[in-house]
């Protein structure tokens, strides 16, 4: 990507930048709206892209979709299929309610959504609790409600894989882009060592961290990363805090990957964890 | 209802619903509908209260109806009722704590000002200098002498509750008529000043210089000893709306318009030997206020024809192109003069203009505001201007016989 | 002449922040949005398909006052035009912006808030683009203020302002609307309307849409300032956020 096309709201989306391919209908993604153009001649009236939020203008020619890259602090929408973590508020009859973002209506989540539970073997949950979830459904409409979902109705398995109940380990708070950021660089495919969206701050981590038996961690696209280490003793707590600071200063700092690289061992070593 | 079936008989098998229900369920379709009567009916557009879009509700005026004030108005728009009281009180310049400070550093600006101001008492109407403006205007200001304060009172429309903490409509008003009070310089700063003169250095006085090294002192500059200012007059101006149904500063500004023009200050004067202010119980020896100008406000609504103008995901015209359109009437709006409390809940833009005429009848604008939306430009404020103009004529007439 | 300076997404905690400084009046303005969120007593408002907006606004020295009680008001109906409340995730919930005035002349009790609302309009837009908080475009505004020779002057400062006949503030959306207009003073309308052509002009200058399609934005703004400070200052935030992605 050469020059990014920067859009403010109520700019249009140039034609030139969109994806060329007409087999598949164009998906629109966050921050582009489309708008009719009222033209004066006959019912024949055009379309148009525009966007709402201020964003570098994102294509992927492959599935078709067009989306704003806005700023990364902005608070978390629920949309579908969406994996976050929540944490239980308190629970009902049939739900548990959940608290997604701060000052925000709590999302439910049903006491049998998890895998393979019946109404005897459900996981009993309790406030403060946390689970890795996907949003199920958003609701339409004012004031709907945000429902979520520990396993797919379909196979009745929680897929994809690792939601349900999160325990132990420890929850970071990170800013929505960075969280999108990871969820990219981990799906995208963890084998090979190059940074996929400039990150290489996981990789880098889980190398150093291989000898102490490494770690486990949950992305939620509502900013919050879950880790944990399944090492004996001090070195758990050590290493999951370790990793909640590099992540959270590679958030906070916009760190390339020379400096994210550099921050892995100083932290590390401060920690008094690399060997 | 009782009232319904009487009203329409004609029909009772379908489903028809008197106008007051219509009104409250389709607000909008309501005023829309007598906006925009069908051609065939050939009936004027008019608001679903009866008026045309620029009339301005039946307005009368009242002076002097509160006895314990010394200066009160009163003023009706339609169902919208403002009352206004001004209580006159001292203020002893030894009380402000940095008057000395202020005056002793300035002391000769005030004392040409002085004379200047006397000057001008003889000469009647004159340019005053830029250095009076600021004296004025930092008297008034600074010292805080005008103090209105507004309420509205409990019941006066629905959303109104005993015990409430003051609404944020009630705080925007206050302010709003106290930085119009300001920015209009309504009121002179030299009404309020209680001035003393001290008198002439008697003989014996000036023996009593001669003994000093003053030995050729004159009797002219002893008599030109710069009078000072021993008090001012805080103007308390409360404004009550008893009754809200629209428009509440057109009213509560008129109302503090007509008070302050019913506003009488007793002679007051400085007592040297109680060293204290006195004021004359005699009713002949007070005065009015001289105001400056009548700035008469006409606020107005914008009425969208359409109503789901929100919901559309359309590309918004950009300004000019907004403007031909209106002039094709693709787009409708109305701009409805001194909206009532049915009208302003359904306009997001409103317009607020207040004007001023000079002695040769030409027309200056004091304030002029809009925002809340984006329909309304140059054209617009030309003819809302225009029919300001012809609301100050109006309300100069009302305001002349109270 | 020095332009305003803004920076973006200034405070962490907040969903979107921006800071704002004008050096012609000298005020210094913090800004913070939360949206969506719940406010818990304002379930059935009035339009419960759309969003609340709800502006504050804190002075540096006092507490506010029946003054910023209005300029709130002013805001509010300003912004809520802008901002798209029937988005996904926002009916019935509330917009909350609030705006710290850190810097410059204090606002004295029954002063206009004239001098000041350029710099609250343009902080409050900042910050609702830092929460990405969608609306349906931009706008820009500016202080102008006529002398007794009937001259009209920018960049007005504080004191500039006291001894101008008539002071107006404009507000223009990107689409060129007139979206607010407050004037005090003693004027006629012609000298309004030259005064709106030429805070036209000046509010062109900050928001104008960069030329379709074409990025070489940075060709243009030598030495002028067409592509305004608005623009400049969400792309400078955006290179800087994205530098992973525009780099790679």
């Amino acid at each position: 990507m050469s020059t990014p096309l920067i859009l403010l709201p109520g700019d249009e989306v140039p034609s030139n930048h969109l994806p060329s391919t007409k087999s598949n209908p164009l998906k629109l993604g966050s921050g582009v709206r489309l708008l009719s153009q009222p033209s004066t001649n006959s019912a024949a009236s055009s379309h148009v892209l525009t966007a709402s939020q201020a964003g570098i203008l994102t294509t992927d020619a492959k599935r078709n979709t067009v989306s704003l890259q806005s700023f990364s602090n902005r608070r978390y929408i629920p949309t579908t299929n969406d994996l976050i973590i929540a944490q239980i508020h308190h629970s009902s009859i049939d739900y548990f309610h959940c608290i997604v973002t701060p000052h925000t209506a709590q999302a439910l989540l049903g006491q049998l959504s998890f895998e393979g539970a019946t109404k005897k073997t459900r996981p009993m949950l309790n406030r403060g609790d946390l689970v890795y979830a996907r949003v199920s459904s958003v609701g339409l409409g004012a004031g709907a409600e945000v429902e979520i979902t520990c396993v797919n109705p379909a196979t009745g398995k929680a897929e994809p894989g690792g939601l349900g109940p999160l325990t132990g380990g420890m929850v970071f708070d990170i800013s929505t882009g960075f969280a999108a950021r990871l969820i990219r660089a981990s799906s995208s495919s963890a084998d090979h060592g190059d940074a996929i969206d400039g990150l290489v701050v996981l990789s880098e981590l889980g190398k150093k961290l291989e000898s102490s038996g490494g770690f486990e961690i949950a992305v939620g696209r509502n900013g919050k990363v879950w880790v944990d280490c399944s090492a004996a003793g001090d070195t758990a707590i050590k290493s999951t805090i370790a990793i909640g600071r590099c992540l959270q200063s590679t958030d906070d700092n916009n760190l390339n990957t020379t400096d994210q690289k550099k921050l892995v061992t100083k932290v590390l070593r401060e920690m008094k964890l690399s060997s | 209802m009782v009232s319904a079936a009487t009203v329409a008989p004609a029909a009772p098998q379908s489903l028809s619903l008197p106008p007051p229900q219509f009104a409250r369920l389709q607000p909008h379709a309501y005023l829309l509908a007598h906006l925009s009567p069908p051609v065939a009916s050939n009936q004027p557009s008019a608001r679903a209260n009866g008026r045309a879009p620029s009339q301005f509700r039946v307005t009368s005026a009242n002076s002097g109806s509160l006895t314990h004030t010394n200066g009160s108005g009163m003023v009706r728009l339609g169902d919208t009722t403002a009352v206004c009281g001004v209580r006159a009180e001292l203020l002893h310049t030894e009380d402000i704590p940095s008057w000395s400070v202020s005056q002793s550093s300035n002391a000769n600006k005030r004392r040409r000002l002085a004379d200047s101001i006397k000057l001008s008492g003889q000469s009647g109407d004159h340019e005053e200098t830029e250095a009076e403006v600021e004296e004025d205007r930092a008297h008034i200001e600074d010292l805080n002498l005008l103090v209105p304060n507004l309420s509205l009172s409990t019941g006066c429309a629905p959303g109104f509750l005993p015990g409430a903490p003051p609404a944020a409509l009630t705080q925007a008003l206050s302010h709003k008529i106290l930085s119009l009070l300001h920015s209009t310089r309504l009121v002179r700063a030299e009404d309020l000043r209680v001035w003393y003169q001290p008198p002439n250095l008697g003989p014996e006085e000036l023996e009593r210089h001669n003994d000093e090294e003053h030995m050729d002192v004159d009797a002219d500059e002893a008599e030109s000893k710069p009078a000072e200012i021993k008090a001012f007059w805080v103007l308390y101006i409360d404004i009550m709306i008893i009754s809200l149904a629209g428009n509440p500063f057109d009213a509560a500004w008129m109302s503090v318009l007509t008070a302050l023009r019913d506003t009488k200050l007793p002679k007051a004067w400085w007592d040297v030997d109680n060293e204290t202010i006195l004021c004359s119980d005699s009713i002949a020896e007070s005065r009015k206020l001289s105001l400056r100008g009548l700035p008469i406000p006409s606020s107005f609504g914008v009425f969208e024809a359409d109503a789901a103008a929100g919901w559309r995901a359309v590309v918004i015209p950009d300004g000019e192109k907004l403007k031909a359109e209106e002039k094709k009437g693709t787009v409708q709006k109305w701009i409805l003069a001194d909206p009532d409390g049915y009208e302003e809940g359904l306009s997001q833009e409103r317009a607020c203009i207040i004007v001023d005429k000079e002695q040769n009848g030409k027309t200056v604008i004091v304030s002029m505001e809009k925002h809340g939306g984006w329909t309304v430009d140059t054209e617009d404020l030309r003819q809302l201007v225009d029919i300001s103009a012809r609301r100050w004529d109006e309300m100069k007439q009302i305001m002349d016989q109270c | 002449m020095v332009g305003p300076t803004a920076s973006l997404s200034t405070l962490n905690r907040a969903d979107g922040s921006a800071s704002y400084k004008c050096p012609a009046t000298g005020y210094d303005v913090l800004g913070a949005v939360n949206g969506p969120i719940e406010l818990p007593a304002r379930r059935d408002a009035l339009k419960p398909e759309d969003a609340t907006v709800e502006v504050f606004v804190k002075p540096g020295n006092t507490t506010a006052g029946v003054g910023e009680r209005y300029v709130e008001g002013i805001l509010r109906s300003v912004l809520g035009k802008v901002i798209l409340g029937r988005e996904r995730g926002f009916p019935r919930r509330g917009v909350v912006i609030t705006l710290a005035i850190v810097g410059g002349d204090a606002v004295e009790r029954g002063d206009s808030y004239l001098t000041i609302l350029p710099a609250l309009l343009h902080t409050s837009l900042l910050a609702l683009l830092s929460a990405a908080v969608p609306l349906s475009m931009t706008f820009s505004a500016t202080l102008l203020g006529v002398t007794k020779s009937g001259e009209i002057m920018p960049d007005l400062s504080a004191a500039d302002a006291k001894t101008a006949v008539s002071r107006h503030v404009l507000a223009f959306s990107s689409k060129n609307h007139l979206l607010l207009n407050e004037s005090e003073g003693r004027f006629d309308f012609n000298t309004w309307e030259q005064v709106r052509e030429r805070a036209l002009s000046i509010c062109q200058e900050l928001t104008m849409p960069g030329s379709d399609g074409d990025v070489a934005m940075g060709d243009e703004s030598d030495g002028s300032k067409v592509d305004g400070f608005v623009r400049e200052t969400v792309e400078d935030r955006l290179r800087r956020d994205y530098t992973w992605k525009i780099d790679s």
